[in-house]
């Protein structure tokens, strides 16, 4: 079995967070004392990648997923643990390390503003070391699979979002790395360009057996792209396998809530109870007995309401987060918490 | 009555911005230490120099002794904290920005909030420069003929002065509106200020034809005329004439601001803000 | 060498940028004149009353005044781009991008900004210290040319020192920006020798901000003044200050990056 391209074992990223409250007693104070509160951003993290890999790294805000990308990637140096990619020790910078790895942050440019893509295009090949025939090499083939044409020569401040994106990514790619790191690259693109960038990654991916590790809010990416996601939240590790066995597991049932008059009816031999309250009943059930085990609850008891839901993936996800750290919150119904993350995940289409 | 009104909502107007601009300055303090060592080094340079000169020409230098540019240099230092002004960097920055229109919209003259925050932020930073001044008198040993009649004079002369120049600079900063390129005309203008204002040396060292050509320019009027007063370097009856002078310039620039002021208005709107 | 190929990159990609603004160029000539103009005037100024300026003749003096301009050249082109660049990428966090590079951290964020117009301070610094070495011409041995180009070495390095060190700031406190606007407020003090200003002055003006390094000392190299002492000290100053910025700026990536300290 060949070495893993990236290893994580027990990584650990703690944060010292200045704490204060309000008020100008406490504004005052602080200036002789500062309060230090310790926060994991990420708590022991234990994965490993093989070459060639796509993986989706999927988490809400603040779960840890830039945090450990930067640390992968050499940029942040880890509180405790141990990660190796590519056989290197990332925060060394070593120059090996550097020449083999890429970064693409979706909420910032690394191309020079002022000038065409295909000037800051010339940096690189000469930070990289780039041999002429390579280099021309590579950009062609990334201007072909990325339909980059018109966009080389005009300057990066006249481009669209989508445009810059596509260079941006192409910039990143021009010394052919092993290891990519994406850091959201889709965000904030319309839908046809996300597509594209996905589709452009996916053959990336297959061409030249880069390693990639992706960080997204939007599920399509982590579709589209990952056979293996791995989720993380508040720092830790929740799942990490295939996104089917992910859906499989949590859509593999449907819910389904019954309320009836209060919660002494026992229901436990139609389906798994997840709660009661006030004699509202949620039940998990398998997929295939759904309309059965319906028919039989409306027929046998005495139902004032009755609800059949299809949790969406974002809803699959949230439940990874929810049941899985148990702090399943009882006063919304799993349809309302999905619909509330909805909000929380931007550009939603 | 109706003019009384205006008056006092003007002097609201004022101390309002006086607050803004305090709170804003409190929050700036490294940009006030900057301004304060500029300001405070270009004389304190010129001085060095040029008494460098004295001392090796004799003693002096025209009518100025080593310790009479000591105290011309140190008045310079004071007269130019109360009478300069950034005022092209802001507009510069206005328009490029966009902020023009809040201007634009107000229904007062933009000119008075733009004079308060200017003298709001000298209210903080002249007690440091006249800090500055002392130990320097400590140091340089100034010598000068101070009457009182000239330091009575000194003040409706300051004024003045500050007032000349403020709307000049006001003006200039209006090329904002026209050009990009102010950094440009900007220095044409800091240049003539230099040599024409009586910075680089005090104008009683020059030639009689630069002197009445400085005469003639308002550079004088917005700086060295109420230094050489104040240092008594000026007959009562120049000093008069020269007060007659720097009235007549603030007429002028009033008018200039207007007309200005006008076009400019004209050019902006014309352009879109 | 790796340097001077990188730089030529950086070069040639900042000129293309601006050889879009023809305006530019020539609104740059015509400032870069003009303040060559008032420099010159001013000595005219001074001159006619004196022949000699604390011991410096008129050549002499013209020889400081190119100095001015070719040091203040080479500030405007990439120290001050380069530095002020590095505060920016601090803030907003794309110094990660540089970073990720295979490159020396300290060489990209060096020459990763050049103002390519300041090339016309710098040529016009060039073209008055020609005028002026001609003009003193039979007074410059060997010697003295060679310490003049070292401590013009000197001096640029200690000022490239002192301007990282400043930018290195950023990495623990904020609103950096105003203290490199600092030395540029003092580095007008640079236009006429040192030796003129009273001791504290010279003081703050050497070991303060080093202004002194920039102007004075190489000029004073030139036309004889500098005695082997002050010149070996520029040199280790120069050294000293350096290995000094780069310590500093590894400690401050290392602090960026949420190393242990």
């Amino acid at each position: 079995m060949t070495a893993p391209a990236i290893r994580l074992r027990e990584l650990c990223k703690t944060y010292l967070v200045p704490e204060r409250e309000a008020g100008t007693g406490a504004a005052l104070r602080s200036l002789f004392h500062r309060r230090m509160r310790a926060v994991a951003a990420v708590d022991g993290l234990n994965f490993d990648l093989a070459p060639g890999e796509i993986v989706g790294f999927l988490g809400p805000n603040g779960a840890g997923k830039t945090t450990t990308l930067k640390m992968l990637a050499g940029l942040l140096h880890p509180t405790a643990g141990e990660c190796r990619v590519l056989d290197h020790v990332p925060w060394k910078r070593e120059r090996d390390f550097l020449r083999q790895i890429t970064l693409v942050m979706g909420q910032r440019n690394q191309l020079v503003w002022d000038i065409p893509a295909a000037d800051s295009f010339e940096l690189n090949r000469a930070i990289y070391r780039l041999p002429v025939a390579d280099y021309r090499r590579t950009l062609d083939e990334l201007t072909g699979l990325l339909d980059l044409g018109p966009l080389l020569k005009v300057p990066v401040r006249n481009l669209s979002l989508g445009e810059r994106m596509k260079c941006e990514v192409a910039a990143a790619l021009l010394h052919r790395p092993q290891v990519v790191f994406l850091d959201e690259p889709t965000i904030g693109l319309d839908v046809t360009m996300q597509r594209r960038i996905r589709t452009f990654i996916a053959e990336y991916n297959h061409r030249y057996g880069a390693t990639i590790l992706l960080t997204s809010h939007y599920m399509a990416d982590v579709e589209a792209l990952c056979k293996r996601v791995i989720v993380i939240h508040h720092g830790r590790l929740l799942f990490d396998g295939d996104l089917a066995d992910l859906v499989q597991q949590f859509t593999a049932h449907k819910t389904i809530v019954v309320q009836l008059e209060d919660c002494a009816a026992d229901l436990h031999f139609y389906g798994e109870l997840v709660d009661c309250s006030d004699g509202r009943f949620t039940l998990r059930v398998p997929k295939a007995e759904t309309a059965h085990v319906t028919e039989r609850l409306l027929a046998d008891l005495p139902v004032i309401d009755l609800l059949v839901e299809d949790p969406p993936i974002e809803e699959v996800i949230d439940r990874v987060f929810t049941q899985e750290t148990g702090r399943e919150n009882l006063n919304t119904t799993p349809m309302e918490r999905g619909q509330a993350d909805k909000k929380d995940i931007q550009g939603y289409a | 009555m109706k003019l009384l009104l205006q008056i006092r909502h003007l002097l609201n107007l004022y101390v309002q911005q006086f607050k803004t601009t305090f709170a804003t300055m409190v929050q700036y303090r490294a940009s006030l230490v900057i301004w304060t060592i500029s300001a405070v080094l270009e004389p304190l340079v010129y001085l060095i120099v040029w008494s460098t000169v004295s001392n090796g020409s004799g003693g002096s230098v025209g009518s100025y002794t080593a310790q009479g540019f000591a105290a011309y240099y140190i008045a310079l230092m004071i007269v130019n904290q109360v009478t300069y002004t950034w005022i092209m960097y802001e507009y510069e920055y206005r328009v490029r920005q966009g902020y023009l229109s809040f201007a634009l919209l107000r229904p007062v003259h933009p000119i008075h909030a733009d004079i308060a925050d200017n003298l709001s932020s000298k209210l903080i930073t002249l007690p440091l420069v006249l800090i500055v001044a002392a130990v320097l008198a400590l140091l340089f040993h100034p010598s000068a003929g101070l009457h009182a009649w000239a330091l009575l004079a000194f003040l409706p002369a300051l004024v003045l002065a500050f007032l000349v120049r403020f709307l000049i600079e006001w003006t200039l900063a209006l090329a904002a509106f026209w050009t990009t390129r102010v950094s440009a005309l900007n220095q044409v203008y800091f240049v003539l200020m230099l040599f024409l204002s009586g910075q680089i040396a005090p104008l009683g060292l020059f030639p009689p034809w630069l002197q009445t050509v400085a005469a003639v320019l308002p550079f004088r009027w917005m700086l060295g005329f109420p230094v050489e007063l104040l240092v008594g370097r000026l007959t009562p009856l120049q000093s008069l004439e020269g007060l007659g002078v720097q009235a007549a310039w603030l007429v002028l620039s009033l008018l200039l601001v207007r007309v200005v002021w006008r076009a400019g208005v004209r050019v902006y709107s014309a352009v879109g803000a | 060498m790796n340097f001077l190929r990188l730089f030529a990159v950086f070069f040639r990609v900042s000129l293309l940028n601006e050889a879009a603004y023809r305006v530019n160029f020539f609104v740059q000539l015509f400032q870069s004149l003009l303040e060559l103009g008032t420099a010159l005037a001013g000595l005219a100024v001074i001159f006619s009353y004196t022949t000699a300026l604390g011991g410096w003749r008129p050549d002499e003096m013209l020889a400081l005044v190119g100095v001015f301009f070719l040091v203040g050249g080479v500030i405007s082109l990439i120290i001050q781009p380069g530095m002020s660049g590095l505060i920016d990428s601090v803030r907003d966090g794309t110094l990660d991008f540089t970073l990720t590079k295979p490159e020396d951290a300290q060489l990209l964020v060096s020459i990763q900004r050049v103002a390519v117009w300041s090339l016309l301070d710098l040529l016009m610094g060039l073209g008055v210290l020609v005028v002026a070495l001609v003009r003193l011409g039979e007074k410059i041995g060997g010697w003295q040319a060679a310490g003049f180009l070292g401590m013009l070495l000197a001096g640029s390095v200690i000022v490239y020192s002192f301007w990282l060190i400043l930018a290195c700031l950023s990495f623990w406190f904020v609103r950096v920006e105003n203290l490199l606007e600092i030395f540029r407020s003092m580095y007008e003090a640079g236009r006429w020798p040192i030796s003129l200003y009273p001791g504290w002055l010279r003081f703050g003006l050497t070991f303060v901000v080093p202004v002194a390094f920039a102007t004075t000392i190489p000029a004073e190299a030139l036309t004889g003044r500098l005695g082997i002492g002050s010149l070996l000290g520029s040199l280790a100053a120069a050294m000293g200050l350096f290995a000094l910025a780069r310590l500093i700026l590894r400690l401050g990536l290392r602090r960026y990056s949420g190393a242990s300290a």
